[in-house]
């Protein structure tokens, strides 16, 4: 033990106060990284030796870089992200259709409806007059085109949450492709038994991305690596292979299919054919995140709607024709269809081709009244209006039209009242678990600051014992001389 | 618990979109007056509203057909009132007829009375308002030929006043001078004075009677003619029943429609003391919020190492 031991354990401060005030730099300089965790320096005192005739330690040593990380928190994220992106999507593509459905401030179909049968009332005070007869059909035509535009609004929707599957599904592979890559570079580093931190922050980040387009389950290997399989139990990531995920055009439906090949780095070719199916036309149910929200608007929302609308043009086509068809025109023919009788689509309705003012029969006969019926007669136009008031039987049940689309526009209200619910709570709850993670794993620049001061004054003082020693040294040199 | 600055950040970032959310609706509400913007604001006060909306409507498209039931009524009223007056000429050149003497010149002069007045019962008959004949039923020809030969139809022009109610707007022209489709037989002797009386077709019957100095044919034609002064007196106190129900179903959908309109502005317009309150109780808290953001987001520790 002699002066040198002085100088081993000054060094060993200085070396160790260096390695720290680099860590909190590095730490300084990620504090707004996304994804970055904070790293601590753990030092512990070098083995203790017993020269001097009693224990001492022989300086300081880093024991670990450590990384602040709450593994069950990273694992609440990856499930709270799949559902809120899941309900912000339908949130996103429902408050697209609403407007479509706002009876309240504009007027919509709902209005266009009531005109139209308020017409026939019209038509029913004068039923030979011309300006009445063309009220009616221009009413009819802004019905047509309201039914058309509402249904061209839905199928909008739906087309482009079709449209976004590939994106979504490009996204994914990409990410899994990413975490594959991350995976290797984790293994290459743990092998040589270096310090895989940050890199074990970008592979929780792609998993965290990764769950906003679908729910993964992750499994995570002994040697840092992940692997990831989708709800169907589909493997996407297996340690440095990754399987593509894609969009596959299904002729039959004509919507996008999602289909994932085989794992392998890189991963067999596309085959539409062989590969799995991850989802159909109606089967993203267990899906989550962006990827089920987008196949949810897609294959369940969008279509309930439409075969509503379209149960309610179908409805009102053979109601009106069945008895339009029954009066006689101002020309003095029957059996006129009022709306083309193939049209029962919301798409597809629409005016009688050979339907003219002169061919709108307002008139039924009576005994008074038989055939050729008078050009005066409104008994059918009488009987026409009041369809508007009628019970009519639907699917849900017997519902006037304008009650029937009243019920509709409430279940749009109550559908996007459901999933905003869904999202604000969503958000809160990842606010909540984020500021959880923030708390633990972020980056503080007063702490890191104050860390540095420590740092410099401990560096300072392991230098001021070099030159303790450098000058005890001196010293002693002195003596000899 | 360890608190960040990314946290804070992220913190204050949360709270002031919530904040500005919230100030967001109840600017939304206050500008355009409505409490509910979209469905999704309150789906059940949306499905009131639209109900609402739909009574209102078919309220208004009632009050319309009224109004378009009202004007026929009106004009059938005055074209009655013009008949009655006819008959009552009719009634008292047929009544001269009987009591005075019957030389050529009285009896020229009284043919020619009646013939004009019979015209002019037939031109009343074929009444119009725009292009429909208010006697003609469902038909829309002239009715009354110059020989009062009735071509129009017996029906009724049924106008909805509301759900489900109907009221005729018109009155049947071959029953009103003609006593039916076709005419009433004339009635002579013991039948003379029945109803329905065919006053166009007693009117003739009277010129003849009058031509042949024919006492009893004129005494025969005094009661017809008294029976057919009825004859339109009954219609006239019909439309005008009618009438009495346009009007009071006129008021009752009015009265209806202010209470329902009461009820909508009720659920739908804003109570702007309320939201000017919430404004100003939101915009504190808002500039409260922005305030402390701004000055705890500049506090670092660097600002105080050298």
């Amino acid at each position: 033990m002699g002066i040198g031991t002085i100088f081993d354990i000054a060094s060993s401060g200085i070396s160790a106060q260096r390695l720290a005030i680099e860590v909190t730099g590095e730490n300084i300089a990620n504090v707004n990284t996304e994804g970055y965790s904070r790293q601590q320096v753990m030092m512990e005192n070098k083995p203790v030796t017993t020269a001097n005739g009693f224990g001492l330690g022989t300086g300081v040593q880093i024991a670990e870089v450590r990384r602040s990380y709450d593994g069950m928190l990273q694992m609440q994220l990856v499930n709270g992200n799949s559902s809120y992106q899941e309900s912000l999507t339908r949130q996103q593509a429902l408050e697209q259709i609403e407007p479509s459905f706002n009876e309240i401030t504009a007027d919509g179909l709902g209005k266009a409806m009531e005109n139209y049968f308020g017409a026939w009332q019209d038509l029913s005070t004068n039923p030979s007059g011309t300006a009445e007869r063309q009220a009616l059909l221009s009413r009819s035509q802004v019905l047509v085109d309201t039914f058309h535009q509402v249904d061209s609004t839905l199928a909008g929707v739906a087309q482009t949450s079709d449209n976004n599957l590939v994106g979504i599904t490009a996204e994914l592979t990409d990410n899994a492709r990413n975490l594959a890559l991350v995976n290797t570079q984790i293994l290459a580093t743990m092998s040589v038994g270096g310090n895989a931190n940050e890199l074990l922050d970008q592979r929780d980040l792609l998993l965290r991305k990764m769950s906003e387009k679908v729910e993964i389950t992750t499994s995570l290997a002994s040697d840092g690596t992940a692997s990831v399989t989708l709800p169907g139990g589909e493997q996407l990531v297996a340690g440095t292979s990754y399987a593509t995920i894609y969009t596959n055009l299904n002729g039959g439906t004509a919507t996008n299919d999602i289909l994932i090949t085989g794992v392998g780095n890189p991963p067999p070719a596309k085959n539409p054919g062989g590969d799995t199916v991850v989802a159909a036309a109606g089967g993203g149910g267990s899906l989550h995140g962006t990827l089920g929200g987008t196949l949810e608007i897609r294959d369940t929302v969008i279509p309930e709607y439409r075969s509503q609308l379209d149960e309610m043009a179908n409805k009102l086509v053979t109601v009106v024709n069945a008895q339009h068809s029954q009066g006689y025109g101002l020309d003095g023919t029957t059996g006129n269809n009022f709306f083309d009788p193939a049209g029962v689509t919301a798409a597809g309705i629409k005016l009688d081709g050979a339907l003219t003012s002169a061919k709108v029969s307002a008139g039924l006969p009576t005994g008074t009244d038989p055939i050729p019926t008078s050009s005066g007669n409104n008994v059918n136009a009488l009987k026409l209006a009041d369809l508007g008031s009628s019970s009519v039987a639907f699917s849900t049940g017997n519902a006037t039209f304008a009650g029937f689309y009243r019920a509709m526009v409430g279940k749009v209200g109550v559908d996007t009242e459901e999933v905003q619910n869904l999202s604000t709570q969503g958000a809160a709850f990842l606010k909540q678990l984020n500021a959880l993670r923030s708390s633990n794993s972020e980056v503080s620049l007063d702490e890191e600051l104050t860390n540095l001061t420590l740092y410099q004054r401990a560096f300072q003082g392991s230098a001021k014992v070099i030159n303790a020693a450098t000058d005890m040294l001196d010293i002693v040199l002195g003596m000899v001389r | 618990m360890r608190v960040t600055p990314g946290m804070t950040a992220d913190s204050a970032i949360y709270n002031l979109q919530q904040g500005r959310t919230a100030i967001e609706k109840l600017n939304e509400q206050i500008a355009s007056g409505s409490v509910v913007n979209r469905p999704s604001d309150d789906p059940l006060t949306t499905r009131q509203l639209l109900d609402l909306q739909e009574q209102i409507g078919a309220g208004d498209q009632y009050s319309s057909n009224i109004t378009k039931a009202s004007l026929l009524l009106s004009v059938t009223d005055t074209a009655l009132t013009g008949m009655a007056g006819l008959m009552q000429q009719v009634k008292k050149i047929a009544g001269d007829m009987v009591s005075g003497t019957l030389d050529a010149t009285t009896i020229s002069g009284a043919v020619g009375n009646l013939t004009q007045l019979k015209t002019q019962l037939i031109d009343l008959g074929n009444t119009q308002i725009g292009n429909q004949y208010i006697f003609a039923g469902f038909s829309n020809n002239q009715p009354f030929d110059p020989n009062g030969v009735f071509s129009g139809t017996q029906d009724m022009l049924n106008i909805e006043i509301v759900d489900g109610s109907t009221i005729s707007a018109n009155v049947a022209g071959g029953s009103l001078l003609r006593g039916g489709k076709p005419p009433a037989a004339v009635g002579t002797g013991a039948t003379a004075g029945t109803s329905p009386v065919d006053i166009l077709g007693s009117i003739d019957a009277l010129i003849t009677a009058i031509n042949n100095k024919d006492t009893a044919g004129i005494s025969d034609a005094i009661k017809n003619m008294k029976a057919g002064a009825d004859q339109i007196t009954t219609a006239r106190a019909d439309v005008a029943g009618r009438t009495v129900r346009l009007d009071n179903m006129k008021n009752m959908i009015a009265s209806n429609q202010n209470t329902l309109r009461g009820i909508y502005a009720d659920r739908q317009n804003v109570d702007y003391a309320k939201a000017g309150v919430q404004l100003s109780q939101q915009s504190t808290a808002f500039n409260a919020a922005l305030s402390a953001t701004a000055k705890l987001s500049q506090l670092s520790l660097l600002d105080y190492m050298k």
